[in-house]
C-alpha cells in the first residue's frame, strides 16, 4: 500500500479544469518528483493533498484510508507536512521561534514525550540553520527562508513532506547541501514529493517522476523513462534541455 | 388585508433604503477590500446636510437632494479615497478597521459640533408628505415610490455593471491584482476612486431619505448606527453579490415592519427586539455562512515588528508602574484621583485587546459590551449587605468573569470559521444587541421562577470589594489596587506571549495556512484567545462599574467601545503599554478635555465660546487619531520608547529631563502649578526630550549613519552619477583622464566654451588596448 494516493482527483475553478482526474502514488522513503510547466496544476494538487482545496471529485488516501474530508490541521497531525511556493513564514518571529512554534503546536496536540527545546535545537542543526537562529526571519534571504519552512515541517515528524519549489532562491551550493539533506531524510523513511523547476535537482534526487500538463498527468516513470516520453518533451522540456 | 398591504409596502420601502445603503457598502468593499465602517456616518452627514439645505437655507427638496447625492456624497467618498483609503492596500485588517472607525468617530464628532444635538430636527420626505396615490386603501407617497424604483434600478444597474462592462470587471479585479489590471491598461486608483464616489453617493442617498421613512428626528449617533442594520443585508450577499444583497435588504425591511405590526404589543420587549432584529439577522447570517477556504496571505515584509519584553523585564516595569501610581496618588489633588481610577479600569478592559488583537490579530470592536455582561452577572450574584455597608464579593467577581467567558465563546463561535472581518462584525452585532435589547431590560420579569430585572431601573449601583482588612472604598486605595491588578494582568499577558501558546497565536496571525498545516486547529486557538480576552474585559467591566459607583446602559455604548479600541490601537495594541495609553486617554484625556474647557469657560465667561470650540476641536482630534495608524502601526508608545532608546547613551539629557519633571512636581506640590498645567507641561518635557537630545548631544544620541547624513546633505551615490544628475564638465574631464582618453578629454576641453555639448556622439580618437 502506498503512503499516499490520489484517485481521480479533479479540481475545477469555474470553467477551467486545474487538475484533471489525477491518480498519483507517493511512497515512504522515496523522493518523488512532480514537474510540469507553470499553471500545470502542481500547487493545486498539493492544496488538495493537504486539504487546503476541496477537490471537485476524486479522493485522497493516506495509508489506504480516505482523508478527503479531513481538515488541513487533522492531516497535519496525521503526518502530512508541506512548504509553500509563496513563502508562508511567521514574519514576527525569529528563525528559532519559527521552528520552535511548530514544536509548540505538536506539544499542544500530543500527550507527553515531546521536548520542544531539544527538538528545535536538533532540527536547527540538521537543517544548518543554527548559526542564523536568532535572526529575524523577515531579514534572511529567500533561499534560507525556504529551508526555515522545511525545518518547521520537520518539527512535526511528518511521514510525507510536500515541497513546493524549495530550491528557488537558493544558491548552487545551498541546493547541493539541501539535496543531500533530502536524500538523508528519505533514507530515514520519510516520503517526499518535490515540485521543482530545477530539473537537474529533480533528476538526481527522484526515483519516480510525474509530469503534469494542463491538469493532466501525461507521464510517470524513472527519470530516463520520462526523458524519453515524446509528450513530455513536446509539452514541457524541449529536446536540448536534457 | 389592507393592513397587511400597508405593512408590506412599508417593509419594501424600508428594504429599499437598506438595499441602497448596502449596495454602496458592497461596492466599496469589492473594489478596495476595505469594509467601510464609516458608511453610516457618511449617510448621517448627508442627512444633516440635506436638513441644512432644505430647512435653514430653504432650498427646494429636489435641488437639495440632487446636491447631496450628486455632489456632497461623491465628494466625501473621493476625498476619503484620495487621503486615506488609497494607502490601505496590503495592510493588516486591524489597520483598515481602525482607520474607518476613526473616520466614523470623527464624522460623528464633527456633526455634533456643527449641529447642536440639543435642538430637534426633522426633514420631510422627498416630494412631500401630502403627495400620495391611494392604492386600494394603501397610501403610497411619491417619495416612497421613488425610493423603491431607485433601489430596483440600482440593483439591476450595478449587476449589469459588474457582469457586463469592462469597467465592472476591472472593478472586481482591483482587489485581487492591481498590477495585472494596470498591465491591461486600467488605472486601479482611478477605478477605486470611482467606486468610492459611487458608494458614498449611495450612502448619502440612504441618509437623505432614511429619517422620514424610519421616523424620528435627526440624531448623529442613532443615524450612524442605523446603517449597521444594513451590514446584515450586505452579509446576505457575502459582501459580493448585489442581487443577494438586494433580496437580503428586502427580507430585512419586511421582517422589521411585520414584526412591528403583528408581534403582540402587550410585551414591552417587542419594540426592543424590533430594534435588534437586523443585528440578530446579521448574527444568524454569519452563523450559516460557509467556511472560508484556507489560503495563503500576501506577506508583508519589512514591516516593523513589535518588540517582546521578557517576563523579568515585565515584572520590573510592573513594579515601576505601581510605584509611579503610588507617587501620582500622593501628588495629585483629590479631584484628579477619580479620572485616574477610571483610566485604570478602562486600561484593564483595553488590556483584553492585547492578546486578542495584538497577538492573534483578531478584532473585538465592543470590549465594553463584554464588560457589561461581567458587571450584570456580578451585580446579581455578588453583592452583600445594604446601602453604604454593601460590598462586591469575590463570588460576584468570579461569576461575572466566568459568565463573560461563556458569552465570549458564544459570540465568537459563529465567526471563527470565517475571516477576521466577520468576527469583528459579529462582535459589533453583539454590541448592538446588548445596547438595544439586554441593557434595556430594566423592569423585573419572571425568569425560571425568579423575578429579576437584568438591568434594574436602568442603573446598577455597584459597591467596591473589600480585601481582608483593606477597604477599597477609599479612592486612593482603589487606584493603587487597580494599578496592581493592571500590572499583574499585564505581566500575565506578556508571560503568555513568551509561552508556546503565545507563539502559536502570533503564528496564526502571520500565516493561518502554515499554522493549520502544522496541525493546529485554528478554531480552537481563536476560541481560546477570545474567551481569555472576554474574561479580562468582564473583570474590567466590574472594576469600571465599582470605580464609578453606578453605571447605566449609556456607559457601554458601541461608540464608547469604538473609541477605546481605536485609542488602544493608536497606543500600540501589541503592547501592554498601548492598553495603558488607550485607558488613560479615555479615562483621563476625554474627561480632562470637557472638564478643562468647561472649567476655564466658567472662570472666563468672555472666552467661553473659544473654549467650547477648543474642546470640540480636541474631541475631533482624538477621534481622528486613528487615521494615522497606517503610518505608525506599532503605536505611539512604541514610537516614544524607540525615540528614548538612544538617549541611554546620553545620561545628562535624561538627568536634565528628570530634573525638569522633578521641578514640575515640586511646583505642583507647592501649589504654584495647577494639576492640568502640570500634566500638560510634563507631557511637553516627555515628548521634547528625544529631540533635545539629538540637538545638543548628537555624537552620543545619533547613530554614525544619522550623523553622516547630517554632515553631508545627501550626495548622489557614485554609480548614479550621470544618470540622476548630469556630469559636470570637470567630472567628464576627470573620467576621461582616468580612462586614458586624451582625445576625448581634449574634445571636452573645447566643449567647455560650448554650452550645449553632445559628448556621446563623438567618436573617440583611439580606444586603449
Amino acid at each position: 500500500m502506498s503512503l499516499l494516493e490520489t484517485r481521480g482527483v479533479t479540481v475545477r475553478f469555474g470553467g477551467t479544469t486545474a487538475v484533471d482526474a489525477v491518480d498519483l502514488a507517493l511512497e515512504s522513503g522515496q523522493v518523488t518528483g512532480l514537474i510540469g510547466p507553470n499553471g500545470a496544476g502542481k500547487t493545486t494538487l498539493f492544496n488538495v493533498i493537504t486539504g487546503m482545496q476541496r477537490p471537485t471529485s476524486g479522493s485522497v488516501l493516506l495509508d489506504g484510508s480516505d482523508i478527503t474530508r479531513k481538515s488541513p490541521g487533522k492531516r497535519g497531525r496525521l503526518g502530512v507536512a508541506r512548504t509553500f511556493q509563496r513563502l508562508e513564514l511567521f514574519l514576527s518571529l525569529s528563525v528559532r521561534d519559527n521552528v520552535r512554534v511548530a514544536g509548540d503546536i505538536v506539544k499542544a496536540s500530543r500527550r507527553g514525550g515531546y521536548d520542544v527545546e531539544a527538538e528545535t535545537q536538533r532540527v536547527l542543526e540538521l537543517t544548518g540553520l543554527a548559526e542564523i537562529a536568532d535572526r529575524e526571519v523577515a531579514d534572511i534571504p529567500t533561499g534560507r527562508a525556504r529551508v526555515v519552512e522545511v525545518a518547521r515541517a520537520l518539527m512535526t515528524h511528518p511521514r510525507l513532506l510536500l515541497l513546493d519549489e524549495p530550491a528557488s532562491g537558493q544558491t548552487e551550493q545551498e541546493t547541493e547541501v539541501f539535496a543531500a539533506m533530502l536524500r538523508a531524510l528519505a533514507d530515514d523513511g520519510l516520503g517526499i514529493c518535490l515540485v521543482e523547476h530545477d530539473l537537474s535537482l529533480v533528476m538526481s534526487l527522484c526515483r519516480t517522476i510525474h509530469v503534469l500538463d494542463r491538469g493532466r498527468l501525461i507521464a510517470s516513470g524513472t527519470p530516463d523513462e520520462v526523458r524519453a516520453t515524446p509528450e513530455v518533451v513536446a509539452a514541457y522540456i524541449g529536446a536540448e534541455v536534457i | 388585508m389592507e393592513q397587511f398591504l400597508t405593512y408590506t409596502f412599508l417593509g419594501l420601502v424600508l428594504g429599499a433604503v437598506y438595499a441602497i445603503a448596502a449596495s454602496g457598502l458592497v461596492l466599496t468593499y469589492t473594489t478596495s477590500g476595505i469594509f467601510n465602517f464609516a458608511h453610516g456616518a457618511q449617510a448621517m452627514l448627508a442627512a444633516f446636510t440635506y436638513w441644512q439645505l432644505t430647512v435653514p437655507w430653504g432650498l427646494p427638496p429636489l435641488v437639495a437632494f440632487v446636491l447631496v447625492v450628486g455632489v456632497f456624497g461623491p465628494l466625501v467618498g473621493m476625498v476619503l479615497h484620495q487621503v486615506l483609503m488609497k494607502g490601505l492596500r496590503d495592510v493588516e485588517e486591524v489597520t483598515k478597521v481602525v482607520v474607518t472607525v476613526s473616520v466614523l468617530l470623527g464624522m460623528v464628532s464633527l456633526a455634533t459640533w456643527i449641529w447642536d444635538p440639543a435642538e430637534p430636527r426633522s426633514v420631510a420626505l422627498l416630494f412631500g408628505n401630502a403627495n400620495y396615490v391611494d392604492l386600494g386603501g394603501v397610501k403610497i407617497r411619491y417619495g416612497e415610490i421613488f425610493v423603491i424604483l431607485a433601489a430596483v434600478a440600482l440593483a439591476v444597474g450595478l449587476r449589469l455593471l459588474f457582469t457586463r462592462t469592462r469597467l465592472g470587471v476591472a472593478m472586481r479585479g482591483v482587489v485581487d491584482d492591481p498590477d495585472l489590471l494596470r498591465l491591461n491598461g486600467f488605472n486601479p486608483d482611478r477605478i477605486a476612486l470611482t467606486s468610492w464616489a459611487i458608494g458614498s453617493a449611495l450612502a448619502a442617498f440612504a441618509g437623505a431619505v432614511v429619517t422620514p421613512i424610519a421616523g424620528g428626528s435627526l440624531e448623529a449617533t442613532t443615524l450612524t448606527l442605523l446603517i449597521i442594520d444594513t451590514f446584515a443585508a450586505a452579509m446576505f450577499g457575502r459582501l459580493r453579490s448585489i442581487p443577494r444583497t438586494f433580496v437580503g435588504a428586502m427580507v430585512l425591511g419586511l421582517a422589521a415592519t411585520y414584526f412591528l405590526g403583528y408581534a403582540p404589543t402587550r410585551f414591552d420587549w417587542v419594540s426592543n427586539v424590533r430594534g435588534a432584529l437586523p443585528l440578530i439577522v446579521l448574527f444568524v447570517v454569519l452563523l450559516v455562512l460557509p467556511q472560508d477556504r484556507l489560503r495563503g496571505l500576501a506577506q508583508i515584509r519589512g514591516r516593523e515588528r513589535p518588540r517582546v519584553p521578557s517576563v523579568q523585564q515585565a515584572v520590573v516595569w510592573g513594579a515601576v508602574f505601581v510605584g509611579l501610581v503610588v507617587l501620582l496618588s500622593r501628588i495629585a489633588g483629590p479631584g484628579m484621583i477619580g479620572p485616574w481610577v477610571n483610566a485604570m479600569a478602562f486600561a484593564i478592559i483595553a488590556l483584553s485587546l492585547v492578546p486578542l488583537t495584538g497577538y492573534a490579530g483578531e478584532i473585538n470592536l465592543v470590549p465594553l459590551s463584554f464588560g457589561a455582561i461581567g458587571i450584570m452577572v456580578a451585580y446579581h450574584t455578588g453583592i452583600e449587605g445594604i446601602g453604604v455597608e454593601s460590598r462586591m464579593t469575590w463570588v460576584g467577581i468570579v461569576a461575572g468573569i466566568a459568565a463573560t467567558a461563556l458569552v465570549g465563546a458564544l459570540v465568537a463561535l459563529p465567526a471563527l470559521r470565517l475571516r477576521g472581518l466577520y468576527l469583528a462584525l459579529a462582535t459589533l452585532a453583539f454590541g448592538g444587541i446588548m445596547s438595544t435589547l439586554v441593557l434595556r431590560e430594566i423592569n423585573p420579569r419572571h425568569w425560571f421562577g425568579l423575578d429579576i430585572a437584568l438591568f434594574p431601573n436602568a442603573r446598577l449601583i455597584v459597591p467596591r470589594p473589600e480585601i481582608g482588612p483593606l477597604d477599597l472604598d477609599e479612592n486612593t486605595t482603589y487606584l493603587i489596587a487597580l494599578s496592581i491588578v493592571f500590572a499583574v494582568l499585564g505581566i500575565a499577558v506578556i508571560a503568555l506571549r513568551n509561552s508556546g501558546y503565545g507563539r502559536r497565536l502570533v503564528a496564526m496571525r502571520d500565516s493561518p495556512a502554515a499554522t493549520a498545516m502544522l496541525g493546529q486547529s485554528l478554531i480552537r486557538l481563536k476560541l481560546g484567545v477570545f474567551v481569555f480576552s472576554a474574561s479580562i474585559a468582564g473583570l474590567g467591566g466590574i472594576l469600571i462599574a465599582s470605580a464609578q459607583g453606578s453605571v447605566s446602559g449609556d456607559d457601554f455604548l458601541i461608540t464608547a467601545s469604538l473609541v477605546l479600541v481605536m485609542l488602544t490601537v493608536v497606543g500600540g495594541v501589541s503592547y501592554v503599554s498601548g492598553a495603558l495609553f488607550g485607558g488613560v486617554v479615555v479615562g483621563v484625556g476625554l474627561s480632562a478635555l470637557n472638564g478643562t474647557s468647561a472649567g476655564l469657560g466658567a472662570d472666563m465667561p468672555d472666552l467661553e465660546p473659544t473654549f467650547l470650540v477648543l474642546s470640540h476641536l480636541g474631541a475631533l482630534a482624538i477621534a481622528l487619531t486613528g487615521i494615522g495608524v497606517n503610518h505608525n502601526p506599532s503605536g505611539v508608545v512604541h514610537a516614544i520608547s524607540s525615540a528614548y532608546r538612544p538617549l541611554r547613551a546620553a545620561p545628562p539629557v535624561l538627568a536634565g529631563g528628570a530634573a525638569a519633571v522633578a521641578l514640575l512636581v515640586g511646583l505642583n506640590l507647592a501649589g504654584v502649578l495647577g494639576d492640568w498645567a502640570f500634566a500638560l507641561l510634563t507631557m511637553v518635557v516627555v515628548f521634547a526630550l528625544p529631540g533635545l537630545g539629538a540637538r545638543f548631544m548628537p555624537e552620543r544620541v545619533l547613530t554614525p549613519e544619522q550623523l553622516a547624513a547630517r554632515a553631508t546633505p545627501r550626495e548622489t551615490p557614485p554609480e548614479m552619477l550621470g544618470l540622476d544628475v548630469p556630469l559636470t564638465i570637470d567630472e567628464r574631464l576627470e573620467l576621461d583622464a582616468g580612462l586614458g582618453l586624451p582625445a576625448a578629454a581634449a574634445a571636452a576641453m573645447e566643449l567647455r566654451a560650448d554650452p550645449d555639448p553632445v559628448v556621446g556622439e563623438q567618436e573617440p580618437a583611439h580606444v586603449p588596448a
